[in-house]
C-alpha cells in the first residue's frame, strides 16, 4: 500500500513538473509571437539615448539576435536554475522584485483563504442545525449572494464603513492589521461561496445516506453526527474545489490590492502590463502556473489519504479489464 | 450529560413500573393506530401490534407495503417530510411525542437497529473500530481500552473470525456478510431490550443468510432480546418469528401467531404471498416446465444449443492470480433451462461473460447455437449476439432512464437492421405483448414503471431479435417474491411457446428448482456438481450442495414435514 502511494506520488510530481515547464514554454512563445517589439521600443526610446551600435551590442549581449528556439532554451534553463532575468524598466532582477511584493500577497491570500474556509464551515454547519423556521433558507441563500457581489464592491463597502465611518483602519496605511483583515474579507467572501455551495450540497446528500440514519440509531446527536460522520465524506469533493479556488485567490488579489491600495503581486502585474515589462510578466505568469500546479498536486496527494476507497493507479500491477471482474475476483478472494 | 439523560429515563420507567400492576404483563412494544404520511400521501394506515419481552414478531410485505416505514417511524428515523401519528409505546413510554432529546437515551441502549443494506450502512471513510466506539460509548465504561475489548468480544460473538483486523478495517475492505455481522454486533453491544432488523439478509447469499438469521435467533434467546423482524420473505418470517403481521399498501391484512397465519392463512393476500414463495411451491410451474422436459427426453442430443468445454479463465489482481473459472464444462439441450447456481464470488458472473464472448477464456471452447464464441473479436461476435441475448440482474440500472420503452425495445432491431420500419414497429408490439405489457406503455420512460414492469421490458428487449438463447443473470434478485412469480411465469410460457434455451444464473436454489431442467453448482470457480434438477435437489452428493440446500428457508418444522411428504419430481 505504502509503495503504491509513493509511486503514485512520484508520478504525480513528475506530471506537475512537466506541466510547469510547458506553461513556461507556452507563455514564452505567446510573448514572442505577439505583434510589436517592446524591447527595441525601450532601447530606441530617445530618452535613453543609445546609439545604433550600442543597441546592437546590447541585443547581442542579451542573445536577442539568436533564433527563437535558442532563446527559449536559454530562458528555460535560466528559469529552471531560478534566474528570471532583469526587469526592463528598473533593470533590477525580477526575482528581487517579486520577493519584495510576494509576502504581502501571501499574507492577504492566506488570510482570505482562512476566512473563506471559516465562513464556508460556519454557514454549512448552520444549514444542518438551524431549523427551517429560524432562517435556514437565508443561510442557504448566502453562497449565491456572495457569488453575485463582485469583490471590489465588497471592498469599497468595507472601506467606506470600517475605514471612513468607523475609523477602524486608515486607508493610507494599507498594511495595518485591520486593513489587511478587511481586504482579506473582500477577497475571501466570493471564494467561500463556491466552497460553501459544494459543502452544503454534499452535507445534504450525506445526511440522507443510510449510514447517517444508522449512526443516529446508535444514539448520536446532531453535533456529533456532523463532526464524526458527515464532515469528512462531504469534504472530499471540497478538496478539489479548494484547489480551484486558490487560482481565483490569485486573480482576485489583483483587484483587491488595487482597491485597498496595497503593494503586492497584483500591483506589480498592473505596472508591468502598462509598461510592457516582459520579463516580469513572464515570471508572474510562471509563478501563477507553479502555484496552481502545486495546489492541485497537493490536492491529488491528500485525496487518497482522506478517502480510503480511492484506488491508486501507479504500481506495476495488471488491472482487471472491468470493474465487474475486479468485483468477482475480489469477492472470490474474500470467500476463499 | 448522556448519563443524566439515562438516569431520567430510568427513573421514568421505574415510576411506570410502580404504577398499579396490570392484569397481564405490559408488552415491551405496543403500537396502536400508527399512521405515517408523506405530505398528503398516507403510506401506513392505522397499524397496531404488540411485541412481548423475549418474543419475536415479523412484519411481512412487498416493497411499498410500509413495513420499513413502520420500523423507521418507531425508531424516529423517518426521512424529512415523513410524519407519524398514533401511539408507539416502548416499555410503557410513549416515543412519538417526546422530544428528540428525550428519545435519544433510548437509541442504541434500549432499541437496537440492524439495517437492510450492509454496504451502505457504515460510514465509508471511517474505520469499523471508530464507529464501533460510538456504540460502545453507550455502555457506562469510561476506559477506552476496556471498551475496545468489549467490542472485540462482541465481534467474536457474532462470528467474525479476526476481530482485531475487522476493528482496523474500512467498510469497503469487508464482504457484505461480514459487514452485516458488524452491524448486528454494534446493535447488540449496548444490550438493547429490542432489536429491530430491517431485511437483515436480503442483500446476502443464502448460506450467509442462514448463518445471520441463526445468529439473530441465538442472540435473541441468549440475551433475552425482543426481535422485530422485517422481511418480504414469508418463509423466513415463519421460520424465525413467533407472530406474523402481514401488510399490504400500509394496511394490515392479517396478524396472529405464526403457526396459524402460516399454515392456514385467512386473507387472500397472505395466501397469495404463500403461493409465491418458491421454496414452498417447488412444482408450481411443473406443467410449463414439462414442455422442456419432453424436449429433453426426445431431444436432439446430437446438437446441444450450448456447448461449454473445459473453459478456464484467470485474472491477476494485485500480483495474485485468481482463477475465476476452472475447467468449466456443460451442455444445454435446445428448449431447456440450465441453471448456474452459486454464491457471490463463485464465478457465475465470469461464466456469463465468457458465454457472451465479453471475456475470452485462457483455454477451452464455447459454442452457442452452432456458432463458436471463443477466439472471435467483438466485431465478429455480432452475428452470434443475434441469437444470444442477456437479461441483466437489476432492471433499475440496466435501462436508460431517458429513453422511452419503445426506443429501448426497438434498439436491437435498429442495430441489426432487421426488417422495414413498419415490421420493426410490429415486432416491438409483439415482444411487449409476449411479456404481458400493453402498448400504452410505449411512450413511457422506465422511471414510470414498477420493478417488475421494467424487468419485463428488459426481457422484451432481449426477445425482440427472436434469439435462440437468452442468458438470465439473476433476473429476479432485485424484485419482490410476488413480482418474481410473474416474471418466472412469463419466462416459462415464452420457453414453452418459442422453444427458447435459457441459461439461468441464480443464488436462489428454491427458484432454480421451480424453473430449471439441469443445474450446475458452482463453488470457487469450479462446477462441483451437476445434473438434472431432481438429481441435485433430491440426491445431492457434494457437501457444498447439501449446505446450499439446507440454507433455503422453508418456514419452520411444520412446513418442512409437509415439504418432505410431497411426491418426487421425475425428470421425464
Amino acid at each position: 500500500m505504502r509503495g503504491t502511494y509513493l509511486s503514485y506520488a512520484a508520478k504525480r510530481f513528475a506530471q506537475a513538473v512537466v506541466v510547469i515547464l510547458l506553461a513556461y514554454v507556452f507563455t514564452f512563445v505567446v510573448v514572442s509571437i505577439l505583434p510589436g517589439d517592446p524591447i527595441t521600443n525601450v532601447l530606441r526610446d530617445p530618452q535613453n539615448g543609445f546609439s545604433e551600435d550600442q543597441i546592437r551590442q546590447i541585443i547581442a549581449a542579451q542573445g536577442l539576435d539568436k533564433p527563437i528556439p535558442v532563446q527559449l532554451w536559454t530562458s528555460l534553463s535560466n528559469f529552471v536554475t531560478g534566474d528570471l532575468g532583469l526587469s526592463m524598466r528598473s533593470s533590477r532582477p525580477v526575482t528581487t522584485l517579486i520577493a519584495e511584493v510576494l509576502p504581502s500577497t501571501l499574507i492577504l491570500a492566506s488570510a482570505a483563504f482562512a476566512i473563506a474556509l471559516l465562513l464556508a464551515l460556519t454557514i454549512a454547519y448552520g444549514t444542518q442545525f438551524v431549523p427551517k423556521r429560524f432562517g435556514q433558507g437565508l443561510l442557504r441563500g448566502f453562497p449565491s449572494l456572495f457569488l453575485s457581489v463582485p469583490n471590489f464592491v465588497i471592498g469599497l463597502a468595507l472601506i467606506h464603513i470600517f475605514g471612513f465611518q468607523l475609523g477602524l483602519f486608515r486607508v493610507i496605511a494599507p498594511d495595518s492589521f485591520w486593513a489587511t483583515f478587511f481586504a482579506a474579507i473582500a477577497l475571501g467572501v466570493p471564494i467561500s461561496a463556491r466552497i460553501t455551495e459544494v459543502l452544503i450540497a454534499n452535507l445534504d446528500k450525506e445526511s440522507e445516506q443510510e449510514y447517517a440514519a444508522v449512526a443516529r440509531s446508535r444514539g448520536l446527536g446532531q453535533a456529533r453526527l456532523f463532526a464524526r460522520h458527515l464532515l469528512k465524506p462531504s469534504s472530499l469533493p471540497v478538496v478539489t474545489v479548494i484547489a480551484l479556488a486558490i487560482g481565483e485567490l490569485l486573480g482576485g488579489s489583483l483587484i483587491t490590492e488595487t482597491v485597498f491600495g496595497r503593494t503586492g503581486i497584483g500591483s506589480l502585474v498592473q505596472r508591468s502590463v502598462s509598461t510592457q515589462d516582459l520579463p516580469v510578466l513572464q515570471a508572474v505568469v510562471s509563478l501563477a502556473a507553479v502555484v496552481f500546479v502545486l495546489v492541485n498536486l497537493i490536492a491529488d496527494l491528500v485525496y487518497p489519504l482522506l478517502d480510503p476507497r480511492v484506488k491508486l493507479i501507479g504500481g506495476p500491477r495488471v488491472r482487471p479489464t472491468t470493474a465487474d471482474d475486479a468485483a468477482t475476483a475480489t469477492s472470490a478472494a474474500v470467500t476463499s | 450529560m448522556a448519563a443524566q439523560d439515562r438516569l431520567t429515563a430510568d427513573t421514568f420507567t421505574r415510576a411506570e413500573r410502580t404504577a398499579p400492576v396490570p392484569l397481564r404483563p405490559l408488552p415491551l412494544l405496543r403500537v396502536d393506530g400508527l399512521s405515517v404520511c408523506y405530505g398528503p400521501h398516507e403510506v401506513v394506515t392505522k397499524v397496531g401490534f404488540e411485541l412481548g419481552r423475549g418474543e419475536s414478531l415479523a412484519l411481512i410485505g412487498e416493497s411499498g407495503s410500509g413495513k420499513s416505514t413502520i420500523a423507521r417511524a418507531m425508531l424516529r428515523l423517518l426521512p424529512s417530510g415523513g410524519r407519524a401519528t398514533g401511539r408507539v409505546a416502548f416499555d410503557g413510554q410513549e416515543v412519538l411525542d417526546i422530544s428528540e432529546r428525550g428519545f435519544r437515551p433510548l437509541r442504541g441502549r434500549a432499541i437496537g437497529f440492524v439495517p437492510q443494506d450492509p454496504a451502505n450502512s457504515l460510514n465509508p471513510v471511517r474505520t469499523i473500530g471508530a464507529q464501533a466506539q460510538e456504540a460502545a460509548a453507550l455502555l457506562d465504561e469510561p476506559d477506552r481500552a476496556i471498551r475496545k475489548q468489549l467490542i472485540l468480544e462482541t465481534f467474536a460473538e457474532v462470528g467474525l473470525d479476526n476481530p482485531q483486523r475487522v476493528y482496523g478495517s474500512y467498510p469497503h475492505q469487508l464482504s457484505g456478510g461480514m459487514l452485516q455481522r458488524v452491524l448486528i454486533g454494534l446493535a447488540i453491544l449496548p444490550r438493547p431490550a429490542l432489536l429491530v432488523a430491517d431485511e437483515p439478509t436480503s442483500a446476502l447469499d443464502v448460506t450467509i443468510q442462514k448463518r445471520i438469521l441463526d445468529l439473530l435467533t441465538r442472540l435473541q434467546h441468549d440475551l433475552k432480546i425482543s426481535l422485530l423482524l422485517i422481511t418480504h420473505d414469508l418463509a423466513i418470517a415463519a421460520e424465525r418469528a413467533n407472530a406474523l403481521v402481514v401488510l399490504k399498501d400500509g394496511v394490515i391484512q392479517e396478524a396472529g401467531r405464526t403457526a396459524s397465519v402460516f399454515s392456514s392463512p385467512a386473507s387472500a393476500y397472505a395466501r397469495k404471498l404463500r403461493a409465491d414463495v418458491p421454496a414452498l411451491n417447488p412444482d408450481r410451474y411443473a406443467a410449463l416446465r414439462d414442455v422442456g422436459f419432453r424436449t429433453f427426453k426426445t431431444g436432439d442430443t446430437a446438437a446441444p444449443k450450448i456447448e461449454v468445454s473445459a473453459v478456464t479463465k484467470t485474472f491477476t489482481v494485485d500480483g495474485k492470480t485468481l482463477t475465476a473459472a476452472s475447467d468449466l464444462s456443460f451442455t444445454v439441450p435446445a428448449g431447456t433451462t440450465h441453471a448456474l447456481v452459486g454464491e457471490s464470488g463463485s464465478g457465475k458472473t465470469t461464466a456469463v461473460r465468457l458465454l457472451l464472448g465479453l471475456e475470452q477464456p485462457d483455454t477451452g471452447s464455447i459454442s452457442v447455437a452452432g456458432e463458436q464464441i471463443t477466439g472471435r473479436s467483438p466485431a465478429a461476435l455480432r452475428s452470434a449476439w443475434r441469437h444470444l441475448q442477456l437479461v441483466y440482474q437489476n432492471p433499475f440500472t440496466s435501462l436508460d432512464p431517458t429513453w422511452t420503452i419503445e426506443r429501448l425495445v426497438r434498439e436491437p432491431l435498429d442495430r441489426f437492421k432487421v426488417g422495414t420500419n413498419k415490421e420493426r414497429d410490429e415486432r416491438v408490439l409483439e415482444a411487449l405483448a409476449d411479456v404481458g405489457l400493453g402498448r400504452h406503455l410505449l411512450s413511457r420512460k422506465p422511471g414510470a414503471l414498477s420493478g417488475g414492469q421494467r424487468q419485463r421490458v428488459a426481457i422484451a428487449r432481449a426477445l425482440v431479435l427472436k434469439p435462440e438463447v437468452i442468458v438470465l443473470d439473476e433476473p429476479t434478485s432485485a424484485l419482490d417474491v410476488s413480482v418474481q412469480a410473474g416474471i418466472v411465469e412469463v419466462l416459462l410460457t415464452l420457453q414453452a411457446n418459442l422453444g427458447l434455451t435459457y441459461v439461468f444464473v441464480s443464488h436462489d436454489l428454491a427458484l432454480v428448482r421451480q424453473l430449471a431442467h439441469t443445474v450446475s453448482v458452482m463453488h470457487r470457480g469450479r462446477i462441483v456438481e451437476h445434473g438434472t434438477v431432481a438429481d441435485i435437489f433430491d440426491d445431492p452428493r457434494q457437501p457444498y450442495t447439501k449446505s446450499l440446500l439446507e440454507s433455503i428457508p422453508s418456514g419452520g418444522a411444520g412446513v418442512a414435514q409437509a415439504t418432505r411428504a410431497r411426491p418426487r419430481v421425475t425428470a421425464g
